[in-house]
């Protein structure tokens, strides 16, 4: 049996996605796949078993059946991050290593999905690293590309992981640094040893959000068209020019969102008109009926806001870091990604999965 | 302290020209024209005389006194005409130059010169940037308006010059009196404060009639406002109030309270009447110059045509005047005289074959009942009518009542003489029924306000040192809003009850709290980051044993982790459920102009979207805070519908006027707002169920 666990060195890199990609493959090439979620930090009830929500989705989109208490043994709610702030929690890796020895059972690869970097977790004495050399496991780094100095981080993976380093897989790379990865960075990992497992582009559907996501998120209200909330942003804008540039600048920019005020009847018209797929209105201002209606006729839904705009657009900025795999056509496109830019026989090689 | 600026013995004109179409050359014609009794001086250093009076090279050459300088030179000659009015003794100034701060940064300049100048010299100006002033007393036109208003009681000014010239061209075919004319132009010295106690002590003046743009000091504008007002009616029309242009606020209050708002409330606080369009500005200054004030409510109409006779009932109905009844021997009186199918009662219809004698009689029959406060004469230019002559006749008979009548005379061109006629003798005439309405209303209005008892004011004293430690506390750590325990401790040092609470950092200390408390208890996520919590699923209410807290516990802390990861969670508050009630908002807010302001509204989540709330400028008497409770449209809810029982009103009125004195002791206070104020059952108080305080400033 062959554990690779999927850590990063830094939040929000793709792991999860990477996770599900790698085992939806693994499995189409006959092998028995297992997940595994030491510690989840986005906690749920299903069926009153508390677990981790992104290792429920890759649970379920892997078509497993373990015992759902296994999957994530340690999970950090408000009230375990409390208590162990207040005094140490005892028996957490015990509980761990029993999880993940039941899952291993008639395996082939038990895929463990890491949380934040390999760093985090000290404060529960549940260190990534800890738990890679508890569960011998093989280590898949993600990266989220952004510019050459990424490769500082890795460099210092593969000092502290050593003979347990996979490689890395450079994930969320946008067009723009198609050129760095060629020019540095591949030759640069290539003289220090390190094996680039996979390079996966910047997708812009895999990177939206459904309407639905996004209003829970800015805590909105719901206008129009609630039969459209499964609507995929992609690209957010804001609407504080005048109406004739904001036409122009909303029509280049595919299934946008365009945040505006709610008095501002000209900008929404044109961006409806122009094509965004959902208005975010702040200030606490309502549309007056025409714009609703208008909304209802073209299936835009309108979300009212509290905040001001610059308050909306920054906390955008904070989510978008963070999407969450929820919906199906995303997922799928995700796996496709995956399935496309990892080398597979590189890791299937290197793991002794196959020679 | 104005007299010179209304009726002064000599004028100089510094800037006057010889040639037709220039600005210095109208003024000095229109003194001469209109028949300006005084010394004249043009002064122009390139002429030796103007429109047949002797010209000066300069004000120092002149050998006479001058009581008033009307300054037409360029902008930037403007200081030094100042400082030769100072070597003159010159006290009072007209400025109608132009091209001050109104054209720029450069100009702006020039404007603080001259006006740090004239204060050195002790000396007061108009202007500048205007059109003039009119007197029409004193027969002085010192103004570049084409025309000359009538004589009359009716003191005006205004802040844009455009409206005056299109106030007096309306005003000059009807005749309409003026008593003054005030063009303010950029206000820089003297000011609508200035000009309202002017008109105030004017003899000549009945009414004062106002446009503003904008004013500079709201407290002082009030207190002024409210002494004229109570001397004779002040009548404004404000413009320029949008909301959009209003700061993003972060909570409820300050989304609701818009400039607008302010001014509403400063407006009725101080008795202001305020009017909305320019119509209405002249239909209440007609019926205010010409007519005595209604002393009730009971109107009575008189009409010979069915439609406007409803109309006018439908308005008076709404406007809150009452159409009763004439006593059973005047009806029939009415009888004697009236053919049996008009209608007795009020509205009175004499039908449309009716003359002149027939309104006449109508008339004197109507007002034979000492109960009736003022009388509504609709017209409709019948074929039998006679207009000319049933004019006559009400406007002789308007002569000999001491209350009002009003007329609406509909139409154009058969009734137009009419008019003129009824006019001339102080009876207003308007074109539909309903504007003669809304201005008998006013005057009613005003007739209440003059009558009113003096405002009622409450402190409530030694509350202020309970809360100060907290405020100072904030202050101090530079915070911009105080925490949810803080809140707590500020309204209990005010009095306010609040639902019991405890603090829980995880499940189990909820569950001890909620036993502590007792089931069913409400859970809430504390968090410096989160103001809104229900809006993010931060509240469960209802939860009525250990499971259901522990579950909430788990639901509220993941949802506001998943919802805002940055938002530190200090833990949960349980409260106790509170028993039922009406949930209402109160607030506090800051206006730029006038300070702090009231706010209160019917509560709950539809607050943003009905935007039923009042306001009150800062200190809230008595009888504002009664006001501002029924003003809402929501308000019989809270008199209880289909058989609820009536809500602690009074408890509602205490709390505004603690929440006013809270706004006096801590000015720092931005906003605050308690939303849901849950209202009990009379007699049991009110509970402050959330609130939440920004702070800042002093």
């Amino acid at each position: 049996m062959v554990t690779i666990y999927v850590g990063s060195t830094a939040g929000y890199t793709g792991k999860t996605l990477v996770s599900m990609g790698l085992g939806s493959r693994f499995q189409r090439d006959g092998f028995k796949v297992g997940y595994f979620k030491p510690v989840g930090i986005l906690p749920v009830k299903i069926d009153d078993t508390l677990t981790d929500n992104d290792a429920w989705r890759i649970y379920r989109g892997l078509n497993l059946s373990d015992p759902l208490t296994d999957l994530c043994p340690v999970v950090l709610t408000q009230e375990l991050l409390v208590k162990s702030y207040l005094k140490d929690v005892k028996g957490l890796m015990k509980r761990i290593e029993n999880s993940f020895k039941r899952i291993s059972i008639n395996k082939d690869i038990v895929i463990v999905g890491g949380y934040g970097s390999i760093y985090t977790g000290s404060f529960l004495d549940l260190q990534g690293l800890k738990v890679i050399k508890k569960l011998e496991a093989k280590v898949v780094i993600v990266v989220k590309y952004e510019g050459e100095y990424i490769a500082d981080y890795v460099l210092q993976a593969k000092r502290d992981l050593k003979e347990r380093f996979l490689g890395v897989i450079l994930n969320k790379i946008t067009p723009e640094y198609h050129k760095s990865v060629e020019e540095y960075v591949e030759p640069f990992f290539k003289r220090k040893g390190i094996d680039i497992l996979g390079k996966v582009p910047h997708d812009s559907i895999v990177g939206s959000i459904t309407v639905e996501e996004l209003n829970e998120m800015l805590g909105g209200k719901v206008l129009s068209c609630h039969h459209c909330l499964g609507n995929l942003v992609e690209h957010f804008l804001i609407g504080a020019m005048q109406v004739d540039k904001a036409i122009e600048y909303f029509k280049k920019t595919r299934n946008n969102a365009v945040i505006v005020g709610g008095d501002r009847a000209d900008i929404q018209l044109s961006a409806m008109e122009s094509g965004s797929v959902c208005l975010i209105l702040t200030g606490d201002l309502y549309p007056s009926e025409i714009i609703i209606s208008r909304a209802e006729q073209k299936n835009i839904p309108i979300i009212v806001v509290r905040e001001d705009t610059y308050s909306i657009a920054k906390k955008l900025e904070k989510l978008s870091v963070r999407l969450r795999l929820r919906d199906k056509s995303k997922v799928e496109r995700g796996m496709k990604l995956i399935s496309e830019n990892v080398n597979f026989d590189l890791i299937y090689r290197k793991t002794g999965l196959r020679s | 302290m104005m007299n010179n600026f209304f009726n002064p013995k000599s004028i100089a004109v510094i800037g006057a020209s010889r040639t037709p179409g220039k600005v210095g050359y109208d003024i000095l014609k229109n003194l001469i024209q209109y028949g300006f009794e005084g010394a004249i001086y043009p002064i122009n250093p390139g002429a030796d005389n103007i429109l047949g009076r002797k010209a000066y090279p300069s004000l120092l050459d002149v050998p006479d006194n001058i009581d008033l300088a009307v300054i037409v030179v360029p902008p930037k000659n403007v200081l030094e005409v100042i400082n030769q009015c100072g070597a003159k003794h010159i006290d009072s100034a007209i400025i109608i130059t132009a091209g001050f701060k109104e054209s720029g940064i450069e100009g702006l300049k020039l404007e603080t010169e001259i006006v740090n100048k004239a204060k050195e010299l002790g000396m007061r100006f108009i202007g500048p940037n205007c059109l003039g002033v009119i007197d029409t007393h004193s027969k002085m036109n010192a103004s570049f308006a084409a025309g000359m208003p009538a004589k009359g009681s009716i003191g005006f000014f205004s802040q844009s010059g455009a409206l005056c010239l299109a106030v007096l061209d309306r005003a000059l075919p009807d005749e309409i009196g003026f008593s003054k004319f005030i063009s303010m132009g950029n206000k820089s010295d003297i000011s609508d404060i200035d000009i309202m106690l002017a008109l105030s002590e004017d003899e000549n003046t009945k009414v004062v009639l106002g446009y503003i743009e904008g004013i500079s000091d709201g407290k002082s504008f009030m207190e002024v406002a409210a002494k004229v007002s109570k001397k004779k009616p002040v009548i404004i029309l404000k413009s320029g109030v949008t909301s959009s242009g209003a700061k993003a606020a972060s909570s409820h209050t300050g989304a609701l309270a818009g400039r607008e708002a302010a001014f509403d409330a400063a407006f009725k606080q101080c008795g202001i009447i305020r009017v909305h369009t320019i119509n209405d500005l002249f239909n209440y200054a007609l019926a205010f110059a010409n007519q005595p004030l209604p002393k009730g409510p009971d109107m009575a109409i008189i009409t010979n045509s069915g439609g406007p006779g409803i109309l006018a009932a439908d308005a008076c109905d709404k406007a809150g005047l009452q159409l009763i009844p004439l006593h059973k021997e005047l009806v029939d009186e009415l009888r004697t005289f009236l053919p049996p199918v008009a209608s007795f009662y009020n509205p009175i219809d004499i039908l449309g074959d009716s003359g002149a004698e027939r309104y006449e009689k109508a008339l004197l029959t109507v007002l034979k009942d000492e109960r009736i406060n003022g009388v509504l004469i609709l017209l409709t230019p019948t074929a039998t009518v006679n207009v000319e002559e049933t004019s006559i006749s009400i406007a002789n008979i308007a002569k000999t009542t001491d209350r009002p009548l009003l007329t609406s005379f509909m139409g154009k061109k058969s009734i137009e003489s009419g008019a003129k006629t009824l006019l001339r003798s102080g009876v207003p005439n308007y074109n539909y029924p309903e504007e003669a309405v809304s201005a008998i209303n006013a005057m009613y209005r005003y007739h209440l306000w003059i009558n009113r008892p003096e405002k009622k004011y409450h402190s409530f004293e030694g509350l202020r040192d309970k809360a100060q430690g907290i405020f100072s506390n904030a202050k101090r750590e530079n915070r911009e809003r105080l925490t949810e325990l803080e809140v707590h401790d500020v309204l209990n040092a005010y009095g306010f009850n609040m639902p019991r609470s405890l603090f829980a950092r995880t499940s189990e200390e909820a569950v001890a709290a909620a036993k502590g408390i007792g089931y069913p208890v409400v859970m809430k996520i504390i968090s410096p980051q989160i103001i809104h919590k229900s809006d993010i699923g931060g509240v469960k209410v209802n939860l009525k044993n250990k499971k259901e807290v522990e579950n909430a516990f788990f639901d509220i802390t993941t949802k506001v982790k998943n919802i805002m990861p940055h938002a530190h969670i200090y833990g949960v508050l349980i409260q106790e459920m509170v028993p039922s009630g009406k949930e209402v908002i109160m607030g506090i807010t800051k206006d730029p102009q006038f300070g702090h302001m009231i706010m209160f509204g019917l509560g709950g989540i539809y607050v943003e979207v009905l935007k039923d709330v009042s306001f009150r400028i800062v200190p809230v008497s008595q009888e504002d805070a009664y006001e501002m409770i029924r003003e809402t449209k929501t308000f019989p809810l809270l008199r209880g519908v289909r058989g609820e029982t009536e809500a602690d009103i009074e408890a509602i009125e205490k709390s505004i006027l603690i929440l006013s004195q809270m706004a006096i002791d801590f000015p720092q206070i931005i906003e605050a707002d308690i939303n849901p104020l849950l209202v009990r059952k009379r007699g049991r108080g009110v509970i402050a169920i959330d609130a939440r305080f920004a702070i800042g400033g002093d």
